[in-house]
């Protein structure tokens, strides 16, 4: 269960975050939307301890990241990019989460076999397209077999075949009991996958529920995305 | 000890860290012997008046090779993936899978330290294998006190350029100041022309540990707790910094 509460975030003078709350809970898929600097990035930053908040809170089951003993095994995440050094090859950059989180470098390729990554495990991770990347990311985030996944733009410049995968892993991770939080900014790609959106804009939430409660009379996700994004958007949910 | 671990491993899977073993085993011998077929005719005339510093030149210029330890070992975590690739960085890795920022410093560190002291026997090994093949029979013996404050010497300049990485967070401005200030051009030096001050400087303090028998300022034990004072001191700082600042800024 991941908890923000009335999050706030100001970098310099200027307010990134205005007091946000939600949740993500265990066995959904919870979609995290917004257009391009409405503060997703900063909110996951600071839920995984990267960034500090100005007053407000962010939970992973009931604590804050920093007191998590060893954060691998209870959430995995994945930002920008790979998250891996270019001129580490794939396999070395997992060996290394893994001797810090006391697994086994057995399982490290196990996740190199889940995103389909072993035949490239010893290339530089500066060789990888940016599937392989984010793949390696993705691998990154499983390698301690975590009951929460956060995802920063996972379908990000993906192609179909990757995008693909990605939706239908999250599924069952999901459906297997695990909690999983995605942003993104790709409503389309997104829709069949998640069970909760939550829509943000300009740091405040513009739309929390279920996606049959958020979609509600429009027509479909985008149009319920556009409507609370665009100039007039109403109220939230 | 499993976050230190994984800094060990995070530096030996550096190509990088190569260049850095190879020109702190070899420079120091190098230099070694090039100041010694300098001085040989002296020496074996009995009228050098730089003996005592016979070797230990090599392991005062030849500090390179744990600078940019040290330096990568800090600046490797926030090298920016390409804008395609995502544009990611390390670090951000780094501080999910050891949530305490303190403890991935102590561990980084601690690595640091271990690789740099490896680093330095091997160089005393070449250095005095140089020395004497270069001098032969007037080769002057190396005292095991001077010896050991060799590796202090080099662990606590590994450790400030460690410090001075984790304030910059970009390794190319401490690997430029620090190279030309021990290869080149000494910045204590040239400010001790102007105030005695200068010889507190954190390299010219570490160097009386093993070097300036003729004009010297500071006992070889107080050098190196001046010199650790700075470790001390700028480790704390690259701490309180590291510890508040936002990955993201």
């Amino acid at each position: 269960m991941l908890e923000i509460n009335n999050l706030v975030k100001y970098r310099g003078t200027q307010e990134i975050l205005s007091g946000i709350s939600f949740k993500a809970r265990p066995g959904r898929v919870t979609g995290f939307l917004g257009p391009n600097g409405a503060g997703k990035s900063s909110t996951l930053r600071i839920l995984l301890g990267l960034d500090r908040a100005t007053s407000g809170s962010a939970l992973v089951n009931g604590m804050p990241f920093a007191e998590l003993h060893n954060p691998l095994v209870t959430i995995g995440a994945a930002l920008d990019g790979s998250g891996a050094h270019r001129r580490r090859t794939g396999r070395a950059h997992l060996r290394w989460m893994a001797r810090a989180a006391g697994l086994s470098s057995s399982r490290v390729e196990e996740v190199l076999e889940i995103v389909g990554l072993t035949k490239a495990a010893d290339k530089r991770v500066g060789n990888y397209s940016l599937g392989m990347g984010k793949r390696l990311g993705m691998a990154a985030a499983l390698l301690g077999d975590p009951q929460i996944l956060v995802l920063d733009e996972p379908v990000n410049g993906l192609d179909p075949e990757g995008i693909r995968f990605i939706r239908t892993f999250l599924r069952e991770r999901a459906e297997s009991g695990n909690t999983v939080l995605l942003s993104s900014h790709l409503i389309g790609e997104l829709a069949e996958t998640v069970d909760d959106v939550v829509i943000i804009k300009h740091g405040k939430i513009v739309a929390d529920g279920t996606l049959e409660e958020v979609i509600g009379n429009h027509s479909n996700l985008e149009e319920a995305f556009f409507a609370r994004t665009s100039a007039h958007a109403g109220d939230a949910v | 000890m499993r976050a230190f671990n994984a800094e060990l491993s995070k530096l030996f899977s550096l190509p990088g860290i190569w260049l850095a073993f190879f020109i702190g085993a070899i420079a120091p011998a190098v230099i070694a012997a090039l100041d010694s077929m300098a001085q040989k005719e002296e020496i074996i005339a009995g009228v050098s008046t730089r003996l005592s510093e016979v070797g230990y030149i090599g392991l005062a210029l030849g500090v390179q090779g744990v600078i940019i330890l040290g330096v990568l070992a800090v600046s490797s975590e926030y090298l920016t993936e390409s804008s395609e690739s995502g544009g990611g960085q390390q670090i951000t890795t780094s501080l999910t899978v050891v949530s305490s920022r303190l403890h991935l410093l102590l561990a980084k560190a601690g690595a640091v330290t271990v690789i740099s002291i490896l680093l330095c026997i091997v160089a005393i090994m070449t250095t005095v294998s140089a020395t004497h093949l270069v001098l032969g029979e007037y080769t002057p013996a190396f005292e095991g006190s001077k010896l050991l404050g060799a590796v202090w010497y080099w662990t606590f300049t590994a450790l400030l350029a460690f410090g001075i990485t984790v304030l910059t967070k970009n390794g190319i401005i401490p690997l430029a100041v620090l190279i030309i200030n021990t290869s080149v051009v000494s910045f204590s030096f040239l400010l001790s022309k102007v105030t005695k001050l200068a010889l507190y400087l954190p390299d010219r303090a570490g160097t009386e540990m093993f070097m300036f028998t003729s004009d010297r300022f500071l006992s070889p034990f107080t050098g190196g707790l001046v010199m650790f004072a700075w470790v001390v001191v700028l480790f704390i700082a690259a701490a309180i910094v590291f510890h508040r600042r936002d990955v993201a800024s």
